[in-house]
């Protein structure tokens, strides 16, 4: 996959948008590969009990779907030298739909920084914050 | 039984647990969070999943309080990972304070190659209710 040069980027370009279905299943999956069973995550019964009041996904599977994002804007750049500082705002749940968003907000020489987020379809930050490529 | 998090003060350094990024937990992991990016990238694991596995090094160390959220995460990729190396991941309590009956808690976690090198660097932050430490 070609890599994005910093001079195809210009200060407000937005990165191609990664789109995911939230399911149960996908969680149970997630769970299995980070090992995080944590009950809020799997157990539809006992999350209904917590503040939650139903299972959500974990954060890190939501950061997945950014690095897809970001993997597929900038290639080897985000893997060998990607940097990421964010926030958690809300949690993502079953039958939600996610919608990553990516917009540059700076390029320097080969750095490139851009304010990404994570939303879900009523348009609710999931995810916020920033990353950045050497 | 395996404490929790909530047992642990500022400073606490988690035993290192070496991994191998084996083909089978890497395709789980893409599979999990259907990254469709990282097949560009023949042998190399999705960034992602090395942050996947430092939290699970916190995970088979101490389990999460009851009420725990993951706040906040700060991630560095340092260079790409290969399928099949081995690694070792680390995990330190960098701080912990106490407002309005919750518990805030920063963890520096990293990630090594075989010689020492490192892969990846980044720090969570997590907040779980101050009874869950009582």
């Amino acid at each position: 996959m070609p890599e994005t040069s910093a001079t195809e980027l210009a200060v407000g370009s937005a990165l191609p948008p990664v789109v995911k279905q939230i399911t149960q299943e996908k969680i149970g999956r997630y769970a299995d590969a980070s090992g995080d069973h944590n009950r809020l995550h799997i157990d539809p019964e006992f999350a209904a009990t917590t503040q939650f009041e139903g299972t959500i996904a974990h954060g890190m599977l939501l950061l997945g779907y950014i690095s897809e994002m970001m993997t597929a804007a900038f290639g080897s750049r985000w893997i060998e030298r990607g940097r990421l500082k964010i926030r958690f705002r809300a949690p993502a749940r079953p039958g939600d739909t996610i919608t990553t968003a990516g917009s540059v907000t700076a390029v320097d020489g080969r750095r490139i920084a851009c304010d990404i987020e994570c939303k879900n379809q009523a348009g609710d930050v999931l995810v916020s914050g920033q990353a950045e490529v050497g | 039984m395996t404490a929790t998090l909530a047992a642990f003060g500022k400073g606490h350094e988690f035993p290192p647990i070496s991994f191998e990024l084996s083909e089978d937990w890497v395709a789980g992991y893409v599979a999990a969070v259907e990254d469709a990016s990282i097949a560009a990238h023949s042998g190399v694991v999705p960034p992602m999943a090395l942050a996947t596995l430092a939290v699970r090094t916190l995970l088979d160390s101490a389990g999460l309080p009851a009420g725990a959220v993951h706040v906040g995460q700060e991630l560095n990729f340092l260079r790409a990972a290969a399928v099949g190396e081995s690694l070792a991941a680390r995990a330190t309590i960098t701080s912990r304070g106490e407002r309005a009956g919750w518990v805030l808690m920063g963890l520096e976690l990293s990630i090594g190659d075989a010689d020492g090198s490192p892969v990846m660097s980044g720090r969570a932050t997590l907040t779980f209710p101050a009874e869950a430490a009582a």
